[in-house]
């Protein structure tokens, strides 16, 4: 199919742009003010991985943190060069990026770096969510039985990491002292939910906690996502408790 | 939804940026009529921003624009994208939606940025399918701005202004008059502003900005990063002694000063609009 001037002319600025000045484009327009033709492109070239490396930089500021700017930049500029936008939306921007970390020299001196990345993504997402209406505790404790299919609601994430990172999440900005190893050191499960209101919170859960809000969230039974975590009784008493004072749950069917 | 005070003519805002949502949430008394939200900023959210867009929604007009339109793309709008807007807009009820004249690169490479079209009867014919489709979608009129640009093409067989009201008359749509944009452009490319300014049919105006470039010495850069500058305000004064009407907003995106540094500009727009219609003697 033969391409219109239009739609040569915009293939040939977007390749100028992500890629490198296209001459075709460079002999098909002037330069701005004292700009060469050249130069002019190159406003808009430059342009481009400062705004993805902001947009970078917003989601995944407590890397930023931790990286430090040289290192974060570089990376930034290696995973633009990659990964084009395909959303409309620039702060959708960055998905993948945990994995793109992980992967490079750094990953050494900072290995749950990209655990970081993942939570910050989670809470980005759920940053998003609209705030579900959980049931009440006596509501929920008068309608499950160990039948019952408890759904968790929409703004509820969990997640397994290796190492964890959340302390290095929440550390204070202004707190510059070197992180020690043990800081890191160990796996991290964690849930981070909205309470009825945007304001986002986080409890870390154990191995078996985590097992039965994952089984829940795939819709077991109460009573078989409780078992097949092997979660004692008090166990499961804890983790219910907790679950209808954070207003997890928003329907119970059945049971 | 509570109805929140009427759209007046030639009411004065500012730009809603997340940086002034704890000086606004107070509901304190402003010097600003309206607000104006990007939207794209709202319409993937369900959480804090929208929450405080909808309760600024209850005591101000608000204008919904955007920036990822990319009403000059030889592919046409997203459907996602219109499908989100309209979603946003139905629920905010703003008294205008705009976004720019200008393409944003491709759906598979988005380059996030306004990027210029040559002023060709192809681009006007391009923009004008895409309006019809953008407009059937969200159910209302949209208002198309002027960028700021740092080229020209070779291929343009008109100026710059010609091509902005042939787009809004072919697409029947409206033009968001950006003063800063026309004068940065005007600077760039070596023509007179003023007569950017005069040339557009007042009936077409449904809104004005008003930004602050950065002088980078060798062009003008449309940064947002500052108050407008003299020369802007000049040409502002030009441009609402035509536009009596529109309603003005001040943009500003980067180095945001606070809360009341950006309702002071907003003070001195209004400040003008009034010298030039209201001081004057007959
Ligand atoms: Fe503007």
């Amino acid at each position: 199919m033969s391409s219109s001037p239009l739609e040569r002319l915009q293939r040939r600025f977007v390749r100028s742009v992500t890629f490198a000045a296209d001459a075709d484009l460079i002999a098909a327009v002037t330069g701005g003010g004292r700009l060469s033709a050249a130069e002019a492109i190159g406003v808009y070239r430059d342009a481009y991985p400062a705004r993805l490396t902001e947009a970078l930089g917003e989601t995944y500021e407590a890397c930023w943190r931790v990286l430090g700017d040289e290192e974060f930049f570089a990376a930034a500029r290696d995973f633009i060069a990659r990964a084009p936008s395909r959303s409309y939306n620039m702060s959708d921007y960055g998905e993948g990026f945990p994995e793109f970390l992980e992967s490079r020299p750094h990953a050494e001196d900072a290995p749950f770096i990209g655990d970081l990345a993942r939570l910050e993504w989670a809470f980005l997402r759920l940053f998003h969510t609209r705030a579900h209406e959980g049931l009440e505790p006596a509501a929920l404790a008068a309608a499950a039985g160990s039948e019952s299919i408890l759904r968790l609601g929409a703004a509820c994430v969990l997640l397994s990491l290796k190492h964890s990172v959340y302390g290095i999440w929440k550390r204070d900005r202004a707190d510059d002292t070197p992180l020690e190893p043990t800081e890191w050191d160990g796996a991290q499960r964690l849930v981070l939910y909205k309470r009825g209101t945007n304001q986002i919170f986080a409890r870390e859960l154990s191995v078996p906690e985590h097992a039965a809000l994952t089984a829940l969230a795939q819709g077991r039974p109460l009573g078989a996502a409780l078992d097949t975590a092997g979660l004692d009784e008090d166990g499961a008493r804890e983790l219910f408790a907790f679950a209808a004072d954070a207003r997890l749950i928003v329907a119970v069917v059945g049971g | 939804m509570k109805t929140a005070p009427g759209v007046r003519a030639g009411m004065t805002g500012v730009g809603l940026r997340s940086v002034h949502y704890p000086d606004l949430l107070g509901r304190p008394s402003t010097a600003v009529d309206w607000f104006e939200a990007i939207s794209e900023n709202y319409m993937d959210s369900e959480g804090r921003p929208l929450e405080v867009l909808l309760k600024i929604r209850e005591d101000y007009p608000v204008a919904l624009h955007g920036v990822s339109l990319s009403v000059g793309g030889v592919e046409g709008p997203r459907s996602d994208y219109l499908r989100r807007l309209r979603r946003l807009a139905d629920r905010v009820d703003p008294f205008l939606v705009s976004d720019h004249l200008c393409f944003t690169g491709a759906h598979a490479s988005n380059v996030h940025d306004l990027l210029p079209l040559p002023y060709t009867e192809e681009a006007i014919v391009t923009v004008a399918r895409n309006v019809a489709i953008a407009q059937d979608a969200l159910g209302r009129r949209l208002a198309l701005e002027n960028v700021s640009s740092y080229l020209s093409y070779r291929e343009s067989v008109m100026t710059e202004w010609e091509f902005l009201i042939a787009v809004a008359r072919r697409a029947d749509c409206r033009i968001l008059l950006d003063v800063n944009n026309a004068y940065v452009s005007a600077r760039n490319h070596g023509f007179a502003a003023e007569d950017y300014i005069d040339a557009v049919p007042a009936e077409l105006v449904a809104q004005i900005h008003l930004g602050g470039y950065s002088d980078m010495g060798t062009f003008l850069f449309d940064t947002h990063s500052r108050a407008p500058t003299p020369p802007v305000w000049e040409l502002y004064r030009r441009a609402v002694r035509r536009l009596p009407d529109a309603p003005t907003l001040i943009e500003w995106d980067a180095d945001i000063p606070e809360w009341a540094g950006l309702e002071a500009q907003a003070v001195q727009a209004r400040a003008i609009r009034r010298e030039e219609h209201e001081l004057k003697p007959a």
